[in-house]
């Protein structure tokens, strides 16, 4: 199948923005292909044709997700409510079903998703799961830095090769691409009922501290060649004054690429009306200055969600918040855990406002768009269809200003979004959710319409209004085939599920294999997930690295 | 290897090697079972008058025992597609926890990491524990070289108390009313060395066992939903909870509410529909509701209206002593057309799911879902439910 778009201004953050032909044969952009040979012939004046949307960071699969579907039932919308909204629906329910997740990812016009914490005993799970979502190529980082067995062996000083074959062995065994950090140590050190941890702080039991977590997996990921770099979840997640251990974070890899998550969450200080204030300035200028850093932002948006992480403890510390009154905690398989709180977020609320304010602040503050990521950490800060709301407060000052009138006094006397002028463009938009996210994930087929890369294309039509725009597309293709058009899903297509390609040393395999039943009580094979198992009728595997 | 017969998935280099009452009977109904033989239509005749039987049924019930991921999405999609009601034969058990859990939430704790961590274990209930998971005290032992306590709280024998103390535990056992668990528990939170009373009413429960109890750094409570005698269980399961909940603003302390086999069906069913069981599809899309559309009502409903164009679709991929359906159960179901996906069947003879055929399944703490290779080297009678279910579809 061979086909062209053309009349359309083609924009992916390499080339020139301009209007000019794209040509696909089967499932992969070309050059320019013989007008007798062209089987579709598409002709689309006043439209955008840009690469598929990748999402870097979005909880979409595995335990925390199906625990969050299970707390919540009342939550879910009847139809007619759904039905209602005019450019995007809400979803219906804040952890919507899988079918429902690849619908509304592609009705938006993302075609590649990642599962940011995959606890290692529960991959197997995570990627069931992700294979139910439709549309959508996923892949996962394997959660590292509260596992027993590395605290044990940094503690007892292992050489660090030991400690970067270990990581190797994990992110293969569990077919994953990335390695996450949630709060180094910390969600361990809670099971042991410490219910603080700095970043110099010592492990009760086991007296590492997170600087030594951190440095040791950011030489693993290094070392390995993984095309990401260490996922971050700061230490102190929400609390005032918390910009001094994400500093202390950055500091702690020594110069090494590091990618923080959901940052919003990770620069408060402690000024301002109720000893909480924006640090947004202090992360940006880091960032800004140092190119081996990338974040996303992990923004809010006021309404209903659920707060789903493998931070423990400070989810624990949080439970008073939860809106409506429950939640589920877990301690998870001497690996990680778990806290999932449904939570509302309220524009009368001082904390809630100022949190609002310092997404938008680090978005606007981070000069290249390719280090910032455009993410609400779904469900965390807000569900992910609220992206094309988040792209016109990004490119519209005036309705930025229109959003920012209606918090909370204090926050808007204190505030310095008012002076952040900066609008962004489409192009930036572009790279920021296409571009940006395909090189930090080393996806080198993906995130532009270079010739030879996949033909997961979007088309939107232009619009005045970028929310209207990014909303709803006009056509979505995927590995070159038309799946999406004006509303109506036409079908699907191959699946992909994107693995870190990584050589397995076989002493630790031999060495993995002894300790494992010591450890877990069970063997290596009741884990391991191999490479067919993700693959089958239109599934298959994709390595990266 | 690992063993498919219950939720606890025992991994072993020799299953053989492992002394289970659950295994060994299985497998004995296993060895038993034989190919009926009696299929006198060729297979696509079989399909041909199933469907038919589906194209007109105005009511369809999917219900039975599900192990296996597959089959897990198979039957859910063949309910969306028939607009049925789906309940499965455990969903009694499971929904004990379910519905308390959706209430108010839970602390809880997998299997390697309270085997891992725990210091003392309190388990709730009686012997028949033992019949559901009879390895679970091996489970959660580390050995006699890390001394960890339990303490039975309810209904234990002798035997019972030995079985803990064979897998290296160091035992308490306090016999007690399981309603007063709760109560008893709370009343040991409150209580501290220069308190004059020294005893729980209505328990043996005293000052040194008080003494050990408070002084544990991690504890684990476990029950088993299937087997709390209670009328109302789940509102029994909430108040546990509550107290886990609140041990937890001091110290550190996780429940383990086991389930039973129905669990890969409850993690497959969430992430499929939103919701863990109980649905009844309407226009393909699920309604849930957890009291209403239960394969007891629903039997109950289409009895009392008569409707001879049911259906119900009797799913079952383990070997299971019991049958599924209770005698009055079966005398109701006269009036409707039942299709059987069992290893059994006549017509749709299904394999043991993990036994003849590899399969997903989830452990019943649901963090860790393993795959299970077959073991047996019989040439299975059957196919795979979900094949069944499929071919049903088209």
């Amino acid at each position: 199948m061979t086909t062209r778009i053309h009349g359309a201004i083609c924009i992916d953050g390499v080339g020139e923005s301009e209007v000019r032909d794209v040509h696909f044969d089967g499932e992969t952009i070309c050059s320019a292909i013989s007008p007798k040979r062209i089987d579709a012939d598409y002709n689309l004046p006043n439209c955008i044709v840009v690469a598929g949307g990748i999402d870097v960071h979005t909880h979409i699969g595995g335990g925390k997700v199906n625990i969050a579907r299970l707390l919540m039932p009342e939550l879910v919308l009847h139809r007619p409510e759904r039905e209602r909204a005019s450019w995007i629906a809400p979803l219906s329910s804040p952890v919507p079903s899988t079918i429902e997740t690849g619908r509304r990812y592609l009705e938006m016009g993302y075609t590649a998703c990642f599962e940011p914490a995959v606890l290692p005993a529960n991959a197997r799970h995570a990627h069931a799961e992700m294979a139910d979502i439709p549309w959508l190529d996923t892949g996962g980082y394997l959660l590292l830095g509260n596992d027993r067995l590395l605290l044990e062996w940094i503690r007892d000083g292992v050489p660090q090769q030991q400690i970067n074959d270990y990581v190797g062995w994990m992110v293969r065994t569990h077919q994953c691409c990335a390695v996450k950090v949630v709060n180094a140590g910390g969600i361990d050190a809670f099971k042991f009922n410490q219910r603080h941890m700095n970043v110099d702080d010592q492990h009760v039991y086991f007296g590492v501290t997170p600087r030594q977590i951190l440095k040791s997996l950011s030489i693993a990921v290094e070392f390995l060649g993984l095309a990401h770099p260490l996922h971050v979840h700061c230490s102190n997640l929400g609390l005032a004054g918390n910009i001094a251990a994400t500093m202390a974070t950055i500091d702690a890899v020594e110069g090494r690429r590091l990618h923080l998550t959901h940052a919003q969450y990770h620069c408060y200080g402690t000024d301002g009306p109720h000893g909480y204030c924006s640090a947004a300035g202090v992360l940006a200028d880091r960032v800004n200055a140092n190119a081996n850093l990338s974040i996303d932002i992990g923004q809010v948006q006021f309404g209903q969600t659920v707060t789903l992480s493998g931070d423990t403890m400070h989810q624990f510390a949080n439970r008073g918040l939860a809106r409506p009154r429950k939640a589920i905690f877990q301690d998870l398989e001497c690996q990680a855990g778990c806290g999932v709180l449904p939570f509302r977020y309220r524009q009368e609320q001082y904390v809630h406002s100022l949190l609002w304010t310092i997404g938008i602040e680090l978005f606007l503050r981070v000069k290249d768009p390719l280090r910032v990521f455009l993410t609400t950490d779904h469900p965390n800060g807000a569900p992910f269809t609220s992206y094309p709301h988040l792209i016109r407060l990004l490119m519209d000052y005036d309705f930025r200003m229109s959003i920012f009138s209606r918090l909370h006094p204090d926050v808007q006397k204190s505030s310095s979004l008012p002076s952040l002028t900066r609008e962004y463009s489409v192009e930036e938009i572009i790279k920021m959710t296409r571009l940006g996210p395909a090189r930090a994930l080393g996806l080198n087929n993906r995130g532009s319409l270079t010739e030879g890369n996949l033909a997961d294309l979007v088309v939107y039509e232009h619009s005045d209004n970028p929310e209207q725009m990014f909303s709803r597309p006009r056509m979505v293709f995927r590995r070159g085939e038309l799946v999406y058009r004006d509303g109506v899903f036409i079908g699907d297509t191959i699946k992909s599920t994107i693995v870190a390609h990584i050589d397995v040393e076989a002493q630790m395999d031999t060495l993995l294999k002894r300790l494992w039943r010591t450890q877990y009580g069970y063997s290596t094979e009741m884990i391991a997930v191999r490479a067919d198992e993700l693959m089958s009728g239109s599934r298959m595997v994709e390595w990266t690295g | 290897m690992i063993c498919p017969f219950c939720s606890l998935l025992c991994d072993a280099d020799d299953l053989n090697e492992i002394q289970c009452d659950r295994r060994s009977s299985s497998l004995s109904l296993f060895e038993l079972s034989q190919d009926t033989n009696k299929r006198l239509l060729p297979e696509a005749d079989r399909l041909k008058s199933a469907r038919e039987s589906l194209r007109q049924a105005k009511r369809v019930l999917v219900a039975g025992r599900i192990a296996s991921v597959a089959t897990a999405r198979a039957a859910i999609a063949f309910a969306a597609k028939f607009n049925a009601t789906l309940d499965l034969a455990e969903s009694g058990s499971v929904f004990r926890n379910v519905l308390a859990i959706q209430r108010v939430g839970i602390y809880s704790v997998s299997l390697a990491e309270a085997r891992d961590h725990t210091d003392l274990f309190i388990v709730v209930g009686d012997d028949s524990i033992h019949q559901t998971v009879p390895r679970m005290p091996n489970a959660l032992s580390r050995g006699a070289s890390r001394k960890q306590t339990v303490l039975l709280l309810g209904t234990f024998s002798i035997a019972g108390v030995e079985v803990w103390r064979n897998a290296g535990f160091e035992v308490w056992s306090v016999q007690c009313d399981l309603n007063e668990v709760p109560k008893a528990l709370s009343q040991w939170s409150k209580w501290s060395d220069d308190r004059k009373e020294n005893t729980v009413q209505g328990t043996s429960m005293s000052g040194p066992l008080f003494h050990r109890l408070s002084n544990a750094g991690y504890t684990t409570v476990v029950w088993c939903s299937k087997n709390l005698p209670m009328e109302q269980a789940d509102l029994w399961v909430e108040r546990m909870i509550q107290w886990i909940a609140k041990r937890n603003e001091e110290t550190r302390c996780a429940a383990i509410p086991w389930a039973s086999f129905d669990g890969t069906f409850v993690q497959v069913c969430t992430w499929l529909t939103g919701f863990p069981g109980r649905v009844a599809f309407r226009n393909g899309a699920p309604e849930y509701d957890p009291q209403k559309f239960t394969y007891e009502r629903w039997i109950e409903q289409t009895s009392m209206s008569r409707q001879v164009e049911s259906v119900v679709v009797l799913i079952d991929e383990t070997i299971a002593a019991s049958s599924f359906f209770t005698p009055l159960e079966k005398q109701l179901l006269n009036c409707s057309t039942v299709i059987e996906l069992t290893g059994n069947s006549e017509l749709f003879p299904t394999s043991i799911a993990g036994l003849e055929t590899g399969a997903d399944m989830f452990r019943a703490d649901q963090t860790l879902l393993a795959h299970v290779s077959p073991t047996s080297k019989r040439e299975p009678f059957g196919k795979p439910a979900s094949i069944w279910l499929q071919g049903l579809s088209t």
